[in-house]
């Protein structure tokens, strides 16, 4: 029963990572029908850059983590401006198999390619917010930065529900995703939504990454792991409802950590992979294929 | 009196292709104007470029506002609101949240449910689509799918609606009724421009008829096309 509990506990905690992720990527899905191949750079833009910062500017934590933060913002509404305005706003639908994954990942391959030569090889970990050895409860050892991790993915993924059913602004970003067009005959400024979007879960991808870099360290390429691991997880979630994706997430997470305690750790790719493939079998959508074409717009 | 709109010079090319050429267009407060014309011959080009959901040349003026191309939100804010042909809702949004979102430019900061009390008596219009409010929009029939089109441009609260070919596609039983309510509309100080492709129909509920023959509006009435509706004015 120990070693149940304590497995739980430890799958709840990447469950909670890969929850988070899903969730970043599932909103700004919603609002522009591209997956985002880049969260998880984004991630570790900000574990490192938050360890690098404190360890050798000797910056207070805080203020390290607030420049990383301003500094991924500043990377999202670059890509944003400078990239995908010019590529999806200027020019007439373009082929859409390409869009849904061409320019996040170029991105990501960017991102990483600069961190290498910035950041080097190294693994590293930005300070525990939450500092000092596991606490003991009963027999079950609990992790702090596990605790704030399952904390904030918890916290984030209400926040995102609540938003896309209660504001009138999240129910505009479902909007944009179903019908560009006839999100902007409203006057919903659906290049806007979506670049606001784009800077908000890169934030939240980098302040998820200083938090649980002290579970699981970052490299330069830890990147794009990440980032499909969000993407399966989302697709459970249809890539539509953030809240399901978070308990996709939590859920990848128990099942991996179960699986790894009374089998193997070896399967943990294999069921990842598994997962994405019956993805793509059951929502051939995301491919562009089948997807109900804005200019056809809705006809049943 | 500012008039409700006022077009000049407004060109819509496609690559080479000149969609609209020049076009002029006036209408006054509250009125209803048909634009006519054979299919593929520049009327949803046209609409389209003064709603500002295309490029295009030339100067829109709504209400005594200019509405720069492509900003929609301009036109909106100015009350010039377009309901697209095919209409273009929001297929796995509630029938509720799409009317609700019609409101978008005045109600962006609202909770939502705030939101659907500014708006919700477009409904009354539509009785029909009370029981239907829950239900995603995508899985209504293609006339309950027009109603929520124009229940969503009417929570927009304009004061000039554009109506891309409302009755496209739809059963004759069903078009009728959208025309009874469309009468049941021009006796309010809306104004409504009409894009329909069968002029005698539109000439039921239509002040004057703008006619448009490959992008170009047209000038004189064709009396062979129109018979017994010799006394209608066709701007040029």
């Amino acid at each position: 029963m120990t070693k149940f509990l304590n497995l739980l506990a430890a799958g709840l905690t990447s469950g909670a990572i890969y929850a988070i992720f899903a969730a970043c990527v599932t909103l700004w899905y919603r609002v522009s029908n591209l997956l985002n191949f880049a969260v998880g750079d984004f991630a570790m833009i900000g574990a490192i850059g938050t360890a690098l910062l404190v360890q050798d500017q000797h910056l207070p934590f805080a203020v390290a983590v607030i420049i990383v933060l301003v500094a991924v913002a500043l990377i999202g509404w670059l890509f944003d401006v400078g990239v995908l305005h010019y590529a999806l706003d200027r020019s007439t639908r373009g082929a859409r198999v390409v869009a849904v994954f061409f320019y996040t990942f170029g991105l990501s391959l960017v991102l990483e390619g600069i961190a290498r030569a910035i950041f080097g090889t190294d693994v590293y970990a930005a300070p525990p917010i939450w500092g000092g050895p596991a606490s003991q409860v009963l027999d079950f050892h609990i992790q702090h930065a596990g605790v704030l991790t399952i904390a904030l993915a918890v916290i984030v993924g209400l926040a995102l529900w609540a938003y896309l059913r209660f504001t009138v602004s999240g129910k505009a970003v479902a909007a944009c995703g179903e019908s560009s067009l006839g999100a902007r005959i409203v006057g919903i400024s659906s290049g806007v939504l979506r670049r606001r979007i784009f800077i908000l879960t890169a934030v939240l991808a980098a302040l998820f990454g200083v938090v649980e870099s002290p579970v699981t360290g970052f490299v330069y390429n830890s990147g794009p792991s990440i980032s499909l691991i969000g993407v399966v997880a989302a697709g459970f979630a249809a890539y539509n409802k953030p809240g399901r994706a978070v308990l996709a997430g939590l859920g990848i997470g128990v099942i991996e950590a179960l699986l790894g305690g009374y089998v193997s750790t070896q399967y943990n790719d294999v069921i990842l992979y598994a997962a994405l493939f019956v993805i793509i079998i059951m929502r051939p959508e995301i491919l562009g294929l089948g997807a109900e074409s804005d200019l056809a717009g809705v006809t049943v | 009196m500012t008039s409700a709109l006022e077009v000049a010079g407004v060109s819509v090319s496609y690559g080479k292709f000149i969609a609209v050429e020049t076009a002029t267009l006036h209408m006054a407060p509250g009125e209803c104007v048909a634009l006519v014309g054979p299919n593929g011959h520049g009327k949803s080009s046209l609409v389209n470029a003064i709603a500002g959901t295309i490029k295009r040349g030339g100067q829109v003026t709504a209400f005594g506002k200019q509405i720069p191309a492509r900003s929609t939100k301009a036109a909106v804010a100015a009350g010039l609101v377009l309901v697209p042909e095919r209409r273009h809702l929001y297929p796995k949004l509630s029938v509720r949240d799409n009317i609700l979102l019609g409101g978008f430019s005045k109600t962006r900061r609202l909770r939502a449910s705030r939101a659907w009390d500014d708006v919700s008596d477009v409904v009354d219009m539509f009785p029909e689509l009370k029981k239907l409010l829950r239900q995603d929009a995508g899985t209504l029939s293609g006339g309950q799918q027009q109603m929520v089109a124009l229940a969503r441009g009417l929570a927009a609260r304009p004061r000039l609606l554009i109506l891309d070919e409302p009755c496209l596609g739809l059963a004759e039983a069903v078009t009728e009724r959208l025309y009874g309510w469309m009468e049941e509309i021009t006796r309010t100080d809306l104004a409504i421009l009409l894009v329909e492709e069968n002029p005698v129909r539109a000439l039921d509920v239509c002040d004057r008829m703008v006619r448009i023959y490959n992008g170009v509006i047209a000038e004189g009435v064709d009396e062979a096309a129109f018979p017994g509706h010799t006394g209608v004015e066709v701007t040029s």
